[in-house]
């Protein structure tokens, strides 16, 4: 290489000169994108990586299940006296219940309606939470302490207790319903934690800039803060869809959420409790259902708390 | 210090009137309003007039709402409507029983926790850290029925060393100490089962805090100074650990009305819980109504005291 005339150099040989480091482009680190660093952190945690699969699978089961298992799962037989109890054989992978009706097919419809229910209950509760939470937190003052006195009413009432009384006077056993009530109760957390986010992010200096251009406040609260609070909201997001499947499992269970006809995994069980003795299965499979869906949700929410937080605070 | 207790405590009042409010609106909500709860609906018009004077339903909402809140201050909630008996009366029969599973569940429970989350943050990233994360995963995870049914078919069904519900064994009259034996017994099963789902929680909260304080530097100069390693741990590590999950406890305990319901329901304890899904069942609302003031007044009472205690902990908060 060519040593300019500039420098002070007296010796120069003719050949060229080695170069000392070997500087290509190889060493320098390639720019990944946010969404790659959440990524690469979120696979780091293979009990994350096992929740996500399972859920993936659990996904396809519920949803695309129907299209390769083909029983009716209200379809009781003709001979439903000696049908009825069939423990898990090829036919019916996973038995038949107390009317014979295959326990797999009503495995699938019950996730199908479990998961819906959680999914949009959940959906429900994070859109009030913000709404709610990012005018307390950005606005502060008044609008603040009047906003978080109406979330601790919400929160004083025992939540079970609550949703029992409601669900049986109020639902129909739909699922619609029950998303309803889910979501009504389930905002709390969220608004609490939306409000703390912006009332931290609110006075960040991209606010301010924002503000100097001339930027309104809802642009101000929706365009710049919101999408820098989103990690700690979808982690509570993803938590909250197992907790919902937990409720309503539960309220399923003691007869106050999804009736019947319609299958969900808690009434499943509930069903399947007084043939524990001979039919064990009846309880077995909704039951480990919802405990591995739950967990895999949870798994896969504090892989996100992880892979977000680090990038959050790595300004 | 007293400054902050009685700002407090002028917080929690408002938010006693507001759910007293919300409440009141519920039970006026219902299909029907109270009359379609309280009323046979064949009744005349003579009979339901000569009713609503009775119960007071002509007088304005604000009227029925004020005498309402009057009534309970004076702790009249009404009348049952399946056994006519005053609802005060039940509740305060049935307390005891919840009383007794929360309060030895929350015991077993704060031990149990506590420990584990000390040796997991002591033993951090190692196989027993590993092993207690993940038995606490399970215990989140997994709906408490489930957990009371396994539990049911294991020891009750399957080895018949536990009984599965009740209180005591049904048709025997036993000599005291037996007597205290058989209701220990049954205690036994639907305490562990309450105790798993705190413990799961609580054992998180405590790892991740203890966490917190031992990588603080008092530690590490405790450690200089050559302060041994167990008196350091419990003195000073824990000590200031605890503060946040003491107010996690009072919160829970603060769920001692709802009365575990599911768990109840299971194992067929004769608490709080049960009475509420039985009411629930006989649309008893006197009593139903009852038990959620009830309940609402627990949660805030224990949201108080724990943030009293936080208080009495950490001086920080005391002047902030």
């Amino acid at each position: 290489m060519d040593v300019p005339h500039r420098l002070n150099v007296t010796n120069v040989p003719e050949e060229e000169i080695e170069p000392f480091l070997d500087v290509t482009p190889e060493l320098v680190q390639k720019r990944r994108s946010q969404g790659r660093i959440i990524f690469d952190r979120f696979i780091r945690h293979r009990a994350a990586i096992a929740g996500g699969i399972f859920l993936i699978v659990m996904f396809l089961f519920c949803f695309a299940g129907p299209l390769f298992w083909r029983i009716d799962p209200d379809l009781i037989p003709d001979n439903v006296i000696t049908a009825r109890f069939t423990p898990p054989d090829l036919a019916h992978p996973f038995g038949t219940d107390s009317v014979a009706r295959d326990e797999l097919a009503r495995a699938i419809a019950g996730g199908k309606v479990s998961l819906l229910v959680a999914l949009t209950s959940m959906a429900g509760a994070i859109l009030l939470g913000i709404g709610i939470g990012s005018f307390a937190g950005f606005y502060g003052g008044i609008l603040d302490n009047l906003l978080m006195r109406f979330t601790d009413v919400f929160l004083a009432v025992p939540l079970y207790l609550l949703l029992f009384v409601l669900s049986a006077t109020f639902t129909d056993g739909s699922p619609a319903s029950v998303v309803i009530l889910i979501a009504i109760f389930g905002w709390t957390y969220a608004a609490r934690l939306v409000r703390g986010e912006f009332l931290a992010l609110r006075d960040r200096e991209y606010v301010l800039a924002a503000r100097t251009i001339g930027a309104k406040n809802l642009s101000l609260m929706f365009r710049h803060i919101l999408p820098n609070a989103a990690g700690p909201i979808i982690v509570n997001a993803t938590l909250l869809v197992g907790a919902n499947v937990i409720l309503e499992s539960i309220m399923s269970f003691f007869g106050f959420g999804i009736k019947a006809p319609n299958p969900s995994w808690g009434n499943m069980v509930a069903d399947g409790q007084g043939y524990f003795d001979r039919a064990p299965w009846l309880v077995f499979v909704p039951a480990l259902l919802i405990f591995f869906t739950v967990l895999s949700f949870n798994l896969v929410g504090d892989g996100l708390r992880d892979a977000l937080d680090p990038y959050m605070t790595e300004r | 210090m007293g400054r902050y207790i009685i700002r407090r405590l002028l917080q929690a009042i408002p938010l006693m009137i507001l759910l007293s409010i919300f409440l009141f609106t519920l039970i006026h909500l219902m299909p029907g309003g109270p009359e379609g709860v309280l009323f046979n609906p064949r009744l005349s018009a003579a009979g339901r007039a000569a009713l609503r004077a009775n119960f007071g339903l002509d007088d304005p909402p604000w009227l029925q709402y004020f005498k309402w809140v009057g009534r309970m201050l004076v702790g009249d909630f009404g009348t049952s409507f399946t056994t006519y008996q005053p609802v005060s009366g039940i509740i305060a029969a049935r307390f005891p029983a919840t009383l007794e599973l929360f309060g030895f569940s929350l015991f077993l429970a704060l031990i149990v926790a506590i420990a584990l989350g000390m040796i997991s943050a002591v033993r951090h990233a190692t196989l027993t850290d590993y092993l207690v994360t993940t038995l606490s995963y399970f215990g989140l995870s997994m709906p408490i029925f489930l957990l009371g049914l396994l539990a049911q078919d294991i020891f009750g069904v399957q080895l018949h060393i536990l009984p599965t519900s009740g209180t005591s064994t049904p048709g025997y009259v036993f000599d005291p100490f037996n007597a205290f034996l058989d209701h220990f017994l049954h205690l036994l099963l639907p305490m562990l089962v309450l105790s798993i789902t705190f413990i799961a929680g609580w054992s998180r909260y405590m790892r991740s805090s203890m966490l917190d304080v031992i990588k603080q530097d008092y530690m590490r100069t405790a450690r200089a100074k050559g302060v041994p390693f167990v008196r350091i741990l419990i003195q000073h590590g824990l000590r200031n650990a605890l503060i946040p999950l003491i107010t996690v406890v009072a919160i829970d305990f603060g769920a001692v009305a709802g009365g575990a319901a599911v768990t109840e329901g299971v194992f067929a304890w004769p608490g709080m819980g049960l009475l509420f899904i039985e009411s629930l069942d006989a649309r008893d609302y006197p009593v139903l109504m009852a038990m959620l003031v009830l309940g609402a007044v627990f949660v805030i009472a224990f949201n108080l005291i724990a943030d009293i205690l936080y208080a009495v902990m950490d001086p920080r908060i005391r002047y902030s």
